[in-house]
């Protein structure tokens, strides 16, 4: 496990350069009748995983009467009723709050510490830093579920249950093992000079870091970053643990409350459904660079 | 300050061990008290009775294991996670390198195509759950609603309350999806597989094929290992798709493992007890990866 998340390697420009040069190869080529079959047969692939998304769409502009007497029928007025309704009717907006301060704010205090945390454990060297490392890794392999019975009695002890810094720090926990492997590979090949002479022109240890080498690492705080913002908005689990009655939740967990609850109004639930994703299309859309780039360059063999 | 560190010698400059180790010690603490010590109290609780509310409990030895191991409801659980944590993994990774080699053929709109491929990996494993649970609706479900509709009424079924088939409904859930992610790791290690290799092949007659198992396949091991690695740990622990769709229900049919500790130790009141099956899940994490890894490094090495 520790070899091979320890060979995961960051090769931007070598990739990068890959992809250009063939690139260029292939801008001269010619349509062939094989690649318009592929073109098609992808298509239709997206098309049938996206359908039941494509459905909740539709549905979301739909009364539950009309759903109920024609599930297949598509929808005749489009209206935001049901948008308003699920503003005005349930606790969705705050729980969008929740989910947004959650996200945020985890993600920040995660570029807070764990960029530091890796380039202490590079730098330290010796047998603290091999120590440092398999210590963090180790955490990739413990689900939350074993760590989550005591999490919930720890938090409770100390008054913090149902409340969003108890989401946020366990999500930090969780998610500081894989921030750690992916700093830490980047770090490897920065050579040391650049700080070296930083530190000969006087900064101290804190300035050179975030002066620096913080910048430096921007390619992977960037897809650490966008991975972490999608995985943290989507998080259906914790939330559900640590956040209840009391709280509105998160969005997923105030969907997963109404499904109980709102029995006849499937119409909300495609709408909050939808609502749910848009958020995450829009992260997506925004930094597509950076996160096809984050997610090519774990795992290609050097 | 500044004089003082421009005098030593300019290889200490590595050795600022405390200031380094201070740079780690946030990160650390929350790592420790969020991760590390909350799962050594799950071994220690795993050896009490506690119910998950009472102030008190008394250590009862392995008692708790050996129920574990005697309960019908836990090797249930074992077996669904089996189905849904090897079967996924196998069946999304599949997918996801047929898709990327049929993208690696693409010369034109291949950046399109890459997209659109990753789209429905946006939708989170929840949201996506909780639509297919109103489309398997037994009475206005559009799965059914479609089937009456062909003129197939036998074959509109409870989906989800049957429970002979209700697992395999939550695998093509859980497996419906291109795999954005995997996807994307295979794409890139085809494209770095050198061209020169792959037209050597080809001039020398090997088919399309031949190509893929003796050229292809071999420089893409690494991913393999590696995807099939996270694709594991994420099956161990699937949960979002049996809460959502059937509370594990009918009865205990399609309960996993991630689900059986959820609901044991916090909806049953046995703490104890959902920490002892939480110590097992653990083991079956170590031992399945570790194994794993081994097995496929070794082929790696071979090929």
């Amino acid at each position: 496990m520790t070899e091979t998340m320890a060979q995961v390697t960051f090769v931007p420009e070598k990739a990068g350069r890959m992809l250009r040069r063939r690139g260029a190869a292939r801008e001269k080529k010619k349509w062939t009748a094989g690649e318009i079959v592929v073109m098609a047969v992808l298509a239709v692939l997206v098309i049938i995983v996206a359908s039941p998304v494509i459905y909740a769409l539709l549905n979301s502009f739909r009364s539950y009467a009309e759903i109920t007497k024609d599930p297949m029928g598509l929808p005749t007025t489009f209206t935001f009723d049901n948008y308003v309704a699920l503003f005005q009717q349930t606790a969705f907006p705050e729980a969008v709050l929740n989910t947004l301060i959650i996200t945020v704010g985890t993600v920040v205090l995660l570029v807070l510490i764990v960029p530091m945390a890796a380039y202490g454990i590079e730098r330290v060297g010796g047998r603290t830093s091999r120590f440092l490392y398999v210590l963090f890794i180790a955490g990739l392999m413990i689900p939350f579920q074993v760590r989550m019975i005591p999490l919930v009695k720890g938090f409770d002890d100390v008054g913090l249950y149902s409340t969003l810094l108890s989401v946020i720090l366990v999500h930090l926990g969780g998610a500081a093992s894989f921030g750690i492997l992916l700093y830490c590979s980047f770090i490897k090949g920065i050579p040391i000079e650049v700080e070296e002479a930083a530190h000969v022109d006087g900064a101290g240890r804190l300035r050179t870091f975030w002066l620096i080498v913080f910048p430096m690492l921007l390619p992977v705080t960037s897809a650490f970053v966008i991975i972490q913002s999608l995985g943290l908005w989507n998080d259906f689990f914790i939330p559900l643990v640590f956040l209840d009655s009391s709280s509105a939740g998160t969005i997923n967990v105030a969907i997963n409350r109404m499904v109980g609850l709102l029995t006849s109004q499937w119409q909300l639930i495609y709408t909050g459904a939808i609502l749910a994703i848009i958020p995450s299309v829009a992260i997506f859309a925004g930094f597509q660079r950076y996160f096809i780039k984050g997610m090519s360059v774990g795992a290609v063999k050097g | 300050m500044s004089t003082h560190a421009a005098t030593r010698p300019r290889r200490r400059y590595g050795r600022g061990r405390l200031a380094m180790l201070g740079f780690v010690l946030p990160a650390l603490v929350v790592y420790l008290l969020m991760v590390i010590v909350p799962s050594l109290q799950t071994l220690q609780l795993s050896l009490t009775n506690w119910d998950g509310i009472s102030a008190g409990y008394d250590y009862v030895g392995m008692q708790n294991y050996q129920d574990i191991v005697a309960s019908g409801r836990f090797w249930n659980a074992v077996r669904n996670t089996l189905i849904l944590g090897l079967g996924s993994a196998v069946i999304v990774n599949v997918i996801s390198l047929v898709v990327a080699l049929m993208l690696d053929r693409l010369n034109h709109a291949q950046g399109l195509f890459r997209t659109a491929v990753y789209l429905p990996a946006l939708v989170s494993a929840f949201i996506m759950a909780t639509i297919w649970k109103y489309l398997l609706n037994y009475n206005f479900g559009s799965v059914n609603t479609v089937l009456r509709e062909l003129g197939l009424p036998d074959w509109a079924r409870d989906w989800l309350g049957d429970s002979s088939i209700v697992i395999w409904v939550i695998l093509f859930i859980t497996c419906f999806t291109l795999g954005g992610n995997t996807t994307l790791i295979y794409l890139a290690n085809l494209q770095s597989v050198p061209q020169e290799l792959i037209e050597a092949a080809r001039i020398d007659g090997a088919s399309s094929v031949k190509v893929f198992w003796n050229v292809t396949w071999p420089m893409i091991a690494g991913a393999v290992t590696v995807n099939m690695t996270l694709a594991m740990i994420a099956g161990w622990v699937i949960f979002d798709q049996v809460l959502v769709l059937t509370s594990g229900g009918p009865g205990f049919v399609s309960e996993t493992m991630a689900f059986f500790i959820y609901k044991v130790g916090f909806g049953e009141y046995r703490a104890g007890f959902g920490s002892a099956a939480a110590v097992v899940l653990f083991v079956v994490v170590i031992v399945s990866t570790v194994a794993a890894n081994a097995y496929m490094r070794k082929r790696e090495i071979q090929a």
